[in-house]
């Protein structure tokens, strides 16, 4: 089974060195995120992320269905992401690597558990019909990063995507086209993103936003994902080396930094898309919410 | 309208390329030869393998069929016996599609076939894989309708405007224009299906008669497909040889 | 340049004008990466790229930089020791594809007492040797099943030529379009390297498999040596704009 090719002894040592010696790779600072690029495509909720060289795509998607009987008031809203080898010839089709099932884990808890997206908003007809969204997230490049890559693909996605209106009149709900009426954001309640930390020198030294051959080298990894208001959403250490307990605040501090960063980022990213489409100031007549 | 090439543009893949074209826009990325698994091991060949990835969703038997498709297709132009008991790995990532992609009249798999066999092409040629010939592609959609004239490349809008459609056929052809594919779906007389054929020729290979003029042949909207691949490799090769030229 | 580049697509054939001129009249064509021959007397190209031909060798062959490394006979290379098995190493030069065979003797001095000690994960500059298996299509040992086997020995005199393991330093990944041109001396038109070298020591591996490995003695000199070269080949510059590289490194130190 084809696995991510070994790093040489060399190349280790030499990383490791480096860091004693205050050196990255790429000459960034150890709390310092590599380039941050975000492109939307021309249909609302695709959000195109580069982190450095790693590339990911998400795109939401929307569909009516049913509701769970368990969840009568709720919508349903799934997160999918499966490694193609287009990223890297370790990942075959069907069969996850750790790497995936870590990935699909944490945007599970980040972003669908801590209730990032009002599913409630999402509910049609209680019990009878509801929107089913989807979140589909496609590694294009990999180069370390995922996790934290993903999150900003999917929640600017998100927040990128607009749904069709319905209109309920007691038992029947129309679902009214693009045309007819124009589509409306998504219900979010706040914006989770992840920032991973990788330890090395058993827990002494530690940096943000590893490249793949960071990754490859590291000892342990703690991943926290928070929200621009300094709430925490998860903290995930799955083993590796032990690491000073009084170092998960400091981690938290730093995240923080980086999470409200970013999140200034895809607002900024978010304004500039809805200026380009707004073409004569149309968006602000069309609004339900102007005042008359 | 010439369809966009980005070639190379992938860090981990041997061979990258984005197309684009009239609102379908694909990644295609190539790997190999890889070491491959015993199961799909080949003696004297390599094992081609291609992955469809729909825009929405992980793939269903629609995706399947593509890929034996084009796995098919491609076998034919790929030197497997260069390179045997190797796997060559493409995979195809839907990025976009035109808004009328679905609702169209023409059966989605279909539209979507030359634009990814134009993808894996220009993917393969980024991993410099060793292949036999090149292979171009093109949609030929017949409208109902006595006086209806046959659509060459039409956009997804185009054909969506001239509802109903009584046949759709694709054809890809290779580098020496012989037909390596061709898949017809709706109901057409042998006729019809040769004109279409033709139509489709004409777009996809070389231009009969040496031409060495520079001036586009604009026919209808419809660039000549192998001189268009000829300046996306032109260009490929100017970027690679661009140290030679700076002072 | 005088002439324009001869850009061929796969299943091309070369035109008759395009061949090489050989000054030596007996020498028979021979065919690099990139092209076939198909009996009687027609050659096409096998992948995309320019024509380049020497006449001297009368050689004809494809050039291209992008894609996967294919082992050709006789190619320097830096590989990855995987594991050790009863008479050889097995060794990766690529990520993913099958493992190249360096037999415990073929170092210089090796006895059956005296093997090298090469733990999984050690780099070696090694060639690739002549398989006795090859095909005549040369496109790629192991044509037929035969793996590819290493040397780090001149087989005819049993001196290593600095081949063997490489201890230390980094590695750096470049294009194949780099390596060859850092391993074609001069005529590479890289200077970047002896720019720096007049400054500061290090020593360099080049394995035509896209791998530069340097070894500057500390970190900060073996990242600006290895820095310096992939920012030369990422950007495609010339002898002026590595010029200025040189000078800005050399500032930082």
């Amino acid at each position: 089974m084809p696995r991510e090719a070994e790093i040489s002894v060399n190349e280790r040592t030499f990383i490791q060195q480096a860091l004693q010696e205050n050196i990255r790779l790429d000459g960034r600072a150890f709390d310092a995120f590599r380039p941050l690029k975000l492109n939307f495509g021309d249909e609302y909720g695709v959000a195109d992320v580069e982190l450095g060289k790693t590339r990911v795509i998400a795109r939401i998607s929307v569909e009516v269905t049913t509701p769970l009987p368990e969840r009568k008031f709720d919508g349903i809203f799934q997160i999918v992401t499966e490694f193609s080898p287009m990223a890297s010839p370790a990942f075959e089709v069907g069969r996850p690597t750790d790497a995936e099932v870590i990935l699909s884990r944490i945007l599970e808890k980040a972003i669908r558990r801590s209730n990032a997206l009002d599913t409630e908003s999402l509910c049609i007809i209680a019990g009878l019909k509801c929107f089913a969204l989807r979140a589909d997230v496609h590694i294009i490049d990999h180069d370390g990063g995922l996790i934290d890559a993903s999150c900003i693909a999917v929640m600017a996605a998100l927040q990128h995507f607009r749904r069709p209106d319905v209109v309920v009149e007691g038992e029947k709900a129309i679902v009214l086209s693009e045309r007819e009426r124009e589509p409306i954001p998504l219900s979010i309640l706040h914006q989770p993103l992840c920032v991973t930390f990788s330890y090395y020198e058993e827990g002494e030294i530690f940096l943000v936003d590893a490249t793949l051959a960071e990754e490859q080298v590291r000892q342990a990894e703690i991943i926290v994902t928070m929200n621009r208001h300094g709430e925490v959403c998860q903290i995930a250490k799955y083993g590796g080396a032990t690491v000073d307990p009084l170092a998960l605040l400091n981690c938290t501090n730093i995240a923080l930094q980086k999470v409200q960063d970013m999140s200034r980022f895809i607002q900024h990213k978010l304004d500039e898309d809805a200026k380009k489409r707004d073409v004569g100031g149309l968006m602000a007549e069309l609004s339900a919410e102007n005042a008359r | 309208m010439a369809p966009e090439a980005l070639l190379s543009h992938l860090n981990r893949a041997d061979g990258s390329a984005t197309y684009t074209q009239n609102g379908y826009s694909i990644i295609g990325a190539v790997n190999g030869p890889l070491e491959v698994q015993r199961r799909d091991e080949l003696p004297s060949e390599a094992t081609v393998e291609v992955n469809v990835r729909p825009a929405i969703g992980v793939g269903s038997p629609k995706e399947r069929h593509l890929e034996t498709l084009l796995a098919s297709t491609l076998r034919t132009i790929i030197l497997t016996r260069h390179i045997p008991r190797t796997l060559v790995q493409i995979t195809l990532q839907v990025r976009s599609l035109p808004s009328e992609h679905a609702i169209c009249g023409v059966d989605a798999s279909l539209s979507l076939l030359p634009h990814l066999i134009h993808t894996a092409l220009l993917a393969l040629l980024s991993s410099s894989m060793p292949l036999r010939t090149t292979v171009t592609a093109a949609l030929v959609v017949l409208p109902a309708g006595r006086d209806a004239a046959p659509m060459l490349q039409p956009t997804a809008r185009d054909v969506m405007l001239a509802k109903p459609i009584q046949s759709a056929h694709v054809f890809a052809f290779s580098g020496n224009g012989k037909v390596l594919l061709n898949e017809s779906d709706g109901s057409f007389t042998y006729e019809e299906w040769e004109e279409a054929c033709e139509m489709a020729e004409e777009v996809c290979c070389k231009e009969g008669g040496v031409g060495l003029s520079d001036a586009m042949q604009v026919d209808g909207g419809s660039e000549n497909l192998e001189r268009w691949l000829r300046e996306v490799v032109r260009r490929k090769v100017e970027k690679e040889m661009r140290w030679k030229s700076g002072t | 340049m005088a002439t324009a580049t001869t850009i061929l697509l796969p299943g091309d054939q070369i035109p008759p004008e395009s061949l090489p001129k050989p000054t030596n009249a007996k020498k028979p064509l021979t065919l690099g990466p990139g092209l076939r021959h198909i009996p009687p007397n027609t050659i096409t190209a096998t992948i995309a790229g320019a024509l380049a031909t020497d006449n001297k060798k009368n050689a004809a062959w494809i050039e291209y930089n992008s894609g996967r490394y294919t082992p050709q006979p006789h190619d320097l290379i830096i590989a990855t020791v995987h594991a050790s098995a009863a008479e050889t190493f097995t060794c990766t030069l690529t990520p993913h594809t099958p493992p190249a065979l360096l037999p415990h003797l073929a170092f210089e001095g090796a006895t059956r007492k005296t093997r090298p000690i090469l733990p999984p994960g050690s780099l070696v500059y090694a060639r690739v040797s002549p398989s006795p298996s090859s095909t005549t299509s040369g496109y790629s040992l192991g044509a037929g099943g035969a793996p590819i086997e290493l040397t780090c020995v001149d087989p005819s005199t049993g001196k290593s030529d600095g081949l063997g393991p490489l201890k230390g330093g980094m590695v750096f990944p470049i294009s194949l379009g780099m390596s060859r041109r850092l391993l074609a001396g001069k005529k590479g038109g890289v200077i970047v390297l002896e720019g720096l070298a007049k400054k500061v020591g290090f020593e360099v591996a080049v394995g035509r498999n896209g791998v530069l490995w340097v070894d500057g003695g500390n970190v900060k000199t073996t990242l600006l040596v290895g820095r310096a070269v992939q920012e030369v080949d990422e950007k495609g510059m010339g002898e002026k704009e590595q010029l200025w590289v040189v000078e800005r490194g050399l500032r930082g130190l």
